[in-house]
């Protein structure tokens, strides 16, 4: 599935950003965590659409409830300890994702598209005109549960390798390949005896959760959250960054996330229109890397 | 008379006006072939979308082995052990012939998490009945059109199934891969029960226990081969061009 010389590359790379505390500089810290954040909720999203075949604009409302669900237990119930919040972020996303997936796979193709889309505004408006979460001020999270920023920035990289190694293995067992043969041709799949909607629930479920599991990293990076975590843009944003990366490679969503920091932190220097150089760069991937970014490093071998 | 596997009664299918299927009430016998035939447009693969609930019927029902499945989901249709196959080939284009009847064989293991043997050795196995085993690693769509078609037999019997639904195996095939799929279902008709639609004649005549001739919907006649070939009703819907 990955190319040696890709392997050689991530495992540098992962090597790189391990070391990058080392240099004790509190703004690249902030940078990658936020980068390497970015690219677990990439890769949880490419399961869906790079393996599973479903495009879902509802992401980014699994990584607002982890957020939020931090923020909550934070605040309300004074919970901090990662051993206790953790998993309950992680069911809390999980049980959404259940929810939503449940009644948008009802509908397919583009339908499942907009009633995803649907749900996502709607989170979006409660949190942000529902008086007890803040409103459109978003809230602190008042106790953190890894408050010094070289344990933020572990727990990050470690849930990076983790994610990135778990859905490795998953595509390899029995539950990968018959996602894969339903992202191949679902009526086929249904036809040999495949319940194939419980199939894709499970995977909706599964990304959701992971997707809770970067917005809790997220909460806890920078202690605030904020009703825009539930927006369209965001869920158009990790979106872009799957296809930007590659979709149904795994790394490449990784990488997308990182080259999109960078693009955003380089462009913000340069001009305050810095949304239109990212807009160029996705034209230019599209038209020209139809493979994305991953496939970048695959090309010598075709 | 055998016991019935598969039994239909009354069963319809309405497309607005068109009754595709109209009160079609037939029995398929534990361990026979049975061919439906019919010119074009006689309703033979509504029939079979109503059989695999592909399609629901308007009205009607349908049987196996005495449980009622009328209103069953395709998925659950296969998991009680009836399979079909489709006019084109329908595999999974981007796998390899291993990964498809593999993907067919798991698709009766409980396992999600690690692979099973069985499942493997019944994949392996299947392969090699639909004589596809030295292609084992190729793509699906590097296959010629038979090999396709051989693939798509291959992956219905790697579900271990009790009853075939064959839509048209032969449709498109050239005359030494048409042979071949013939041999093919000869062989499976030694062990199971299948449900034929097919145009070609020759291959029907030669394989059939019992044929049914569906005309706008509805049946026609029903009989062993030699009733069929004799009758003056059949001829005439044929408009004798290509009688039997």
């Amino acid at each position: 599935m990955i190319s040696s010389r890709a392997r050689l590359f991530l495992a540098l790379g992962a090597l790189a950003l391990a070391a990058v505390p080392a240099s004790g500089d509190r703004f690249w810290m902030q940078f990658l965590g936020k980068a390497m954040i970015g690219g677990i909720f990439a890769m949880s999203l490419d399961l869906l659409v790079g393996f599973a075949g479903l495009v879902s604009l509802a992401h980014a409302a699994f990584f607002g409830l982890g957020a939020y669900l931090l923020a909550g237990l934070s605040n309300r119930y004074q919970l901090a300890q990662m051993a206790l919040t953790l998993p309950i972020c992680m069911a809390g996303a999980a049980a959404g994702a259940l929810i939503i997936g449940w009644l948008s796979l009802r509908a397919a193709g583009v339908y499942f598209i907009m009633v995803t889309l649907a749900f996502t505004q709607m989170l979006y408006y409660f949190l942000n005109d529902a008086p007890w979460f803040g409103g459109s001020d978003g809230l602190y999270v008042a106790l953190r549960p890894l408050s010094n920023p070289i344990a933020a920035y572990y727990a990050i990289w470690i849930a990076l390798v983790a994610v990135f190694a778990f859905l490795l293995l998953l595509l390899r067992s029995p539950f990968g390949r018959v996602l894969i043969g339903i992202r191949g041709n679902e009526q086929r799949m249904r036809s040999l005896g495949f319940p194939t909607r419980q199939y894709l629930l499970a995977a909706f479920v599964l990304a959701g959760s992971l997707a809770g599991l970067a917005g809790y990293l997220d909460a806890n990076l920078y202690g605030f959250v904020n009703p825009a975590l539930f927006g369209w843009r965001e869920s158009g944003l990790v979106l872009m960054t799957v296809l930007l990366g590659g979709k149904g490679t795994l790394h490449g969503p990784a990488l997308g996330a990182l080259l999109l920091a960078l693009l955003q932190q380089q462009g913000e220097r340069l001009t305050e229109h810095w949304t239109a150089i990212i807009g160029a760069v996705v034209i230019a991937v599209v038209l020209f890397l139809p493979r994305g970014v991953a496939g970048l490093l695959e090309a010598r071998r075709a | 008379m055998p016991e019935a596997l598969l039994e239909t009664r009354d069963l319809s299918r309405r497309f607005g006006a068109l009754a595709a299927v109209d009160g079609v009430s037939l029995s398929f016998a534990e361990g026979r072939v049975h061919a439906v035939i019919g010119p074009n447009g006689a309703g033979k693969s509504t029939f079979l979308n109503l059989l695999s609930g592909e399609l629901r019927a308007t009205s009607g029902r349908v049987f196996f082995r005495g449980q009622e499945l009328t209103r069953a989901t395709p998925d659950r249709i296969s998991r009680l052990g009836i399979a079909r196959s489709y006019q084109s080939a329908n595999v999974f284009a981007e796998l390899s012939c291993g990964e498809c009847v593999w993907l067919a064989s798991h698709s009766r293991a409980r396992t999600l998490v690690f692979p099973s043997a069985r499942v493997a050795e019944r994949a392996r196995r299947a392969l090699a009945t639909c004589g596809l085993a030295e292609r084992a690693g190729v793509r699906a769509r590097q296959l010629s059109y038979g090999e396709q078609r051989q693939l798509e037999i291959g992956m219905i019997l790697a579900t271990d199934p009790q009853i075939f639904l064959l839509d048209e195996p032969l449709a498109g095939l050239g005359h030494d891969e048409a042979q071949r799929i013939v041999a093919l279902l000869q062989e499976l008709a030694r062990r199971h029960t299948i449900v034929l639609v097919e145009h070609d004649m020759d291959a029907v005549f030669s394989i059939a226990d019992t044929i049914t001739v569906l005309v706008d919907g509805r049946v026609l006649e029903s009989g062993a081969p030699d009733f069929i070939r004799q009758s003056e009703r059949v001829r005439e819907a044929y408009l004798g061009s290509d009688a039997p």
